[in-house]
């Protein structure tokens, strides 16, 4: 990992920590944001995955991987690594693995893990302080089963569990917050579509230790019904209209590193994606519409 | 296809057959090749699965042909038909790939003045099957293609109407060409002829599960109806955007800062298209490509 702080996308990696041929769709903006922040992590990782798309990722005999790659159950990926983590100290402290060969145990899953079904493991692993990098790739579903909700689904999308002309009645949970009320030792929200911003908060992170968030929007073509080349238009606009505020939490104090200004109309970002189709089709409804734009503003608005 | 056999199989339906209809994925998630079964028939079907013998075969992607692991052709004799969504002529299509039986080609989707789309291909297909079949009704047909777009708009509707209307109108030259098939009764499959293999040392029959990326060896550049071509005299050796946001690792950068897109592997998203600054990479149509790499 290069020591220097990345300044512009030219200090960006050039070489790809993540090898092609995986399993997962054309366009994934969760793939793309995985291998950005392999890219900057190095090779020097345990993956910790817990079930979901990316499970695919190593699908025998094929891995992706330069490292080893655990899979467990959707509620007990930190668990996992907890004991990766135990394991590598205990090579250490009998003096069978030297320092500079330590590996970073890093838990890789999906939104239905990270804010739901994992949530209790997460925070015990916060809780016990374990060393770990936790990397959540949230496509606002249950994408590996068909797109089902999860507590990360945003208010009004359409999912295979939240079909009519409303959508998803629950509000997306702010799980950037609730890492935060533990806190750990970083947490960041990230996305693929900005990669310098990515690269940055991957470098800050790895140089810490105790437990560290990296949350990446990771849009979904298959899941948010869009053509595959648009995952990255799609991942600007998230940031543009505000939609997906990107910050950290560092020291106790949060920090916006980019501030929409002026925002984009929250309906460009929707009218790109089927899921939101029902908002614009057969007829527009302006109220969800408005309701869907004053949550952001209101967020903003509160950032001051 | 998902969509073409769901439209034909409503249509189907509603004619009075029996009718299954089902998708069949590998692993990967969504862009690789994927089948569509429909199966219809006046009385009870027995028959599970896979159409291991196919009485028509419609083929989407015409770069499918091509490459023997889609195994579009399976199963295919002298009196399967087979229909392809391509501008070549039929014949064209059946010396080059040596099909054992009638070809049928058409430009699927592509009727003015709609935009070429998945669903206005999805919907041709659809109406060049039925019309193939000739045994459903232009208005049966009709209904079951603006039933798939329920609830889109007026817009979308049509287009899947005016594209499957089309494409049914267009095949009225080979109006019910494809037989009904023969009787499938309901026998277990007959046993594979198995070679038997020695049972070798676990070390050298399993793959290393030690060794690194081997995913290389995983050759996702068949998922692609389309490539990326980087014209080098545009290209000003940006920092690599196309690469860092490629979502795949299939764009490597050389020493000199040249991007290198690997065929082997890009799905063919699009995504390093839509992204380049100096708009320095095209998409191609892959059938062209391979054409012209065949002769130059
Ligand atoms: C306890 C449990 N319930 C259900 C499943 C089935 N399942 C496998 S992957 C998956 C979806 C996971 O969603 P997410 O974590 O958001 O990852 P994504 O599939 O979106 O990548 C589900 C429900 C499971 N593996 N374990
Ligand atoms: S369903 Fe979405 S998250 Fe899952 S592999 Fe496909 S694009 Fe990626
Ligand atoms: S993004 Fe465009 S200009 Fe930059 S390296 Fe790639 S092809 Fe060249
Ligand atoms: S089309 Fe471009 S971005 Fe997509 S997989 Fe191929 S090389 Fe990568
Ligand atoms: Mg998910």
């Amino acid at each position: 990992m290069s020591e220097q702080p990345y300044k512009s996308l030219k200090d960006l990696p050039r070489s790809h920590a993540l090898s092609p041929g995986t399993a997962m769709c054309a366009g994934c903006g969760g793939l793309e944001a995985l291998h950005e922040a392999l890219d900057v992590l190095g090779r020097k990782t345990v993956v910790v995955n817990a079930a979901g798309c990316m499970t695919l990722l190593a699908n025998y005999p094929y891995t992706p991987f330069h490292g080893s790659w655990l899979y467990t159950s959707m509620a007990s990926a930190p668990a996992g690594a907890q004991g990766v983590r135990d394991a590598l100290d205990i090579l250490r402290d009998r003096g069978r693995l030297a320092d500079t060969d330590d590996l970073t145990a890093v838990v890789l899953t999906g939104d239905g893990s990270a804010y739901g079904m994992g949530l209790s493991a997460t925070s015990a692993a916060i809780e016990r302080g374990l060393d770990f990098i936790y990397l959540c790739y949230d496509n606002e579903g249950y994408g590996n089963t068909g797109q089902q909700s999860s507590a990360a689904t945003p208010h009004a999308a359409k999912t295979s569990t939240s079909a009519g002309t409303q959508g998803y009645a629950g509000e997306k949970k702010d799980l950037f917050a609730v890492w935060a009320a533990h806190k750990p030792s970083y947490v960041a929200t990230v996305i693929g579509a900005d990669p310098l911003d990515l690269a940055r908060k991957v470098q800050r992170a790895a140089a810490l230790k105790g437990p560290r968030l990296i949350l990446a929007l990771a849009p979904c073509p298959t899941g948010w019904d869009f053509d595959p080349g648009d995952t990255v238009e799609i991942g600007r606009l998230a940031v543009k209209t505000g939609i997906w505020p990107l910050k950290e939490y560092a020291d106790g104090r949060i920090v916006h590193t980019r501030v929409p200004n002026p925002r984009v109309p929250v309906e460009e970002y929707l009218t790109r994606q089927g899921r939101f189709r029902h908002l614009f089709e057969p007829e527009r409804n302006d109220a969800l519409i408005a309701a869907i734009q004053a949550r952001v503003d209101r967020y903003w608005d509160d950032v001051g | 296809m998902k969509t073409a056999a769901n439209i034909l199989g409503d249509a189907l339906f509603a004619t009075g057959y029996e009718v299954q209809d089902a998708p069949r994925y590998g692993a990967e998630r969504r862009g690789a090749p994927m089948f569509a079964y429909v199966r219809a028939a006046d009385r009870t079907i027995v028959e599970r699965g896979a159409i291991v013998t196919p009485d028509l075969v419609v083929v989407a992607d015409a770069g499918l042909l091509g490459i023997p692991a889609a195994g579009v052709m399976q199963g295919a004799s002298e009196a399967t038909w087979l229909f392809v969504n391509s501008t070549e002529p039929a014949q064209a299509i059946r010396a080059q790939w040596r099909y054992p039986g009638q070809v049928v080609s058409w430009p699927a989707g592509f009727t003015p003045p709609a935009m070429h789309n998945a669903a206005a291909t999805s919907a041709s297909c659809a109406g060049a099957a039925a019309r193939m079949l000739g045994v459903i009704a232009r208005e049966t047909f009709e209904s079951a293609l603006i039933a798939q777009s329920t609830g889109r708009s007026a817009g979308a509707i049509e287009t899947t109407r005016s594209q499957g209307l089309a494409a049914f109108d267009a095949m009225g030259g080979v109006d019910r060409c494809v037989p009904e098939g023969g009787e499938h009764p309901a026998t277990p499959p007959a046993s594979p002829d198995w070679i038997e293999l020695g049972a070798d040392d676990a070390a050298l029959a399993a793959p290393d599960i030690y060794a690194q990326a081997t995913s290389e060896q995983a050759r996702t550049g068949l998922w692609r109806s389309h490539r990326p071509v980087i014209d080098y005299e545009h290209c000003n050796r940006c920092s690599w955007v196309c690469s860092t946001l490629c979502p795949d690792s299939a764009i490597r950068v050389d020493e000199d800062r040249t991007p290198r897109i690997h065929y082997d592997h890009c799905k063919g998203c699009m995504v390093c298209v839509l992204v380049c600054p100096a708009h320095a990479i095209r998409q191609v149509s892959e059938q062209a490509a391979q054409a012209q790499e065949i002769e130059p």
